[in-house]
């Protein structure tokens, strides 16, 4: 047998040895989050995302900072269509990178949204459906995120803000909070999705609200924004006066002027 | 000594030390074709990188240093294992000290591993001094940052010691830990594999471009071999070619991204030592089977 003969054998020998050591180490770094799980996107999403990452063979992290100060500069021109298209090209090479991901949903419904109502030369309307699509594409964005990090509570705390303040959607924004919170985000989180299911008009959505609150205003100093909303549940759930709260008493008076108590059934 | 004594020079058919003289002739030869002229370039690039972004968040300065610096560091690497062993059987064939060193008693596969190992010393210096390179700018960059965040919390009365030892934890997590060396002992790893390839294929090689355009795409389809592997294994396919193709490169490229600790370590993850054992075992399976194959085909070299 010719030695060249030999060693290509010995080149498919080496090959087939290899493949099982190369499952178990890939497993090993994949339970100690020291290499990426195989994502959990259809075939091909992944088969785009995993050979695009291969292509630029181990620059990922590289390319994602340089795609990510592009967007940059392309914020600070107020070019929003390349600031999306930008941070979607540095979520796609790093997304396990929570902060991109976030990043992005705030450039849309934040920094892109208030500018279309401010300073664009649109007609009001037209503004005002431009925000709206600006917000709309930071909750797809996050939400896109979400397959990538579902346990993220930095991106359900986001999305809840984004309902609360961009899209006033306070059902869906205290659902994010709470999920937030169940997710291990503070318990100012908590206390935000009560404070969006004031607002919404189900008695369970009171009830629920009520006993998070109750919870917190026994837990600790209540927050001016519970003893605002407190007195509102117990009057629209019908609480016994000796089991409601005494804000007056906690209230300084400063503070006292600046709250408005909102009116029940709002 | 009697004229009538016989001396008899036992020549061993494996000589450590004859592989050593031979490592160190080879980076010698390297270092005179000013192979190291890139260290100067790296120390550039991580001292801009490390004071370049000042408007982002600490934690974004952090991670873009390391971006940066990592990033070329790989670079830097990648190119020298490709082209610094591309170089070398051409240009003994070309001062013809492959001859003399060959009609010498020394072994094919003692020339094959000296070579080898003069190119992993030359790596692993080098990556040794951009690793101190770079870890110096990262500490600075982290102690600039923590001083200008804690003379923040100063003068805004917040300095707490609550308030201190938060932002000292966050920026240490971001900033110089043992799990970067890790990453850099990962790439030296992944160098090495490259460099043993780049050997293999000089070996078979008729020209110095024909070596560095197939390492290098050696180098790319390494960086897919866990996805034609995985589809080989797992996946289902409509036609037998997608199958039969994915195979072919799971089993021709070794798989790169087992040494791609990189990204954990700058995220400030810890590398573990069974990570990092692992890793260089396999390293050590790449390197010792690429060189059996190298040498049965070197062994037939017409010179």
């Amino acid at each position: 047998m010719s030695r060249k003969l030999l060693a290509a054998l010995m080149f498919v020998a080496v090959g087939v040895l290899k493949l099982p050591l190369e499952e178990r180490v890939a497993a090993y770094e994949r339970e100690v989050h020291l290499m990426e799980k195989p994502l959990s996107l259809d075939l091909r999403e992944q088969l785009g995302q995993e050979a695009f990452a291969a292509s630029l063979g181990g620059l990922r992290s590289l390319v994602a900072s340089i795609t990510y100060l592009q967007a940059y500069v392309a914020f600070e021109n107020v070019d929003w269509g390349k600031v999306d298209s930008l941070m979607t090209l540095t979520t796609r090479l790093q997304p396990r990178e929570e902060t991109y991901w976030d990043e992005a949903a705030w450039h849309m419904a934040y920094n892109a949204a208030s500018y279309e109502q401010n300073y664009s030369k649109d007609r009001p309307a037209l503004r005002n459906i431009h925000f709206h699509d600006y917000a709309l594409r930071g909750v797809a964005i996050l939400e896109e995120g979400l397959h990538f990090l579902p346990k993220s509570y930095k991106f359900y705390s986001r999305l809840g803000e984004i309902y609360r303040d961009r899209l006033g959607e306070p059902r869906k924004a205290s659902e994010a909070f709470l999920k937030a919170y169940a997710l291990g985000a503070k318990d100012f989180y908590e206390r935000m999705g009560a404070y969006e299911m004031v607002k919404l008009s189900d008695r369970p959505s009171w009830e629920h609200a009520y006993q998070i609150l109750m919870k917190h205003y026994r837990s600790g100093v209540p927050t001016a924004s519970m003893l605002r909303d407190i007195p509102v549940l117990e009057q629209r759930l019908g609480i016994p006066p000796e089991k409601r709260i005494k804000p007056a008493l906690q209230i300084p008076p400063a503070l006292r002027a600046r709250i408005k108590v909102p009116g029940a059934g709002q | 000594m009697s004229e009538n004594q016989i001396i008899v020079h036992t020549h061993s058919s494996f000589s450590p030390l004859r592989i050593w003289t031979l490592a160190t002739n080879t980076v010698t030869q390297l270092l005179r074709m000013k192979i190291l002229a890139f260290l100067v370039a790296f120390s550039f690039i991580a001292i801009a990188a490390g004071f370049a972004f000042p408007a982002m968040s600490p934690e974004q300065q952090l991670k873009l240093l390391k971006d940066v610096s990592f990033g070329a560091l790989q670079v830097f690497s990648i190119v020298m294992a490709v082209a610094a062993t591309a170089l070398l059987l051409p240009r003994d064939l070309e001062d013809r000290t492959l001859y003399t060193i060959l009609s010498k008693p020394v072994p094919r596969y003692e020339y094959l591993i000296g070579k080898l190992l003069g190119v992993i010393l030359l790596l692993g210096g080098s990556l040794l001094v951009m690793d101190i390179i770079f870890s110096l700018v990262v500490w600075l960059k982290q102690t600039l940052i923590l001083s200008g965040t804690l003379a923040e919390l100063e003068h805004a009365h917040k300095n707490t010691p609550e308030n201190i030892a938060a932002v000292s934890a966050e920026v240490q997590r971001f900033g110089l830990t043992a799990s970067l060396h890790a990453g850099v002992f990962a790439v030296f790893l992944k160098a090495s594999v490259i460099a043993a390839l780049s050997l293999l294929i000089s070996c078979l090689a008729s020209s110095t471009l024909f070596t560095i355009i197939v390492g290098f795409a050696f180098v790319i389809a390494g960086h897919g071999e866990q996805l034609a592997r995985d589809y080989f294994f797992h996946r289902q396919f409509p036609g037998v070619w997608e199958k039969i193709l994915s195979g072919v490169l799971a089993v021709a490229c070794p798989d790169l991204t087992l040494f791609d600790l990189v990204e954990p370590a700058i995220r400030g993850e810890i590398i573990t030592a069974t990570a990092l054992g692992m890793a260089s075992g396999v390293a050590a399976l790449y390197i010792t089977g690429y060189m059996a194959v190298s040498y049965l085909l070197f062994v037939e070299k017409e010179l």
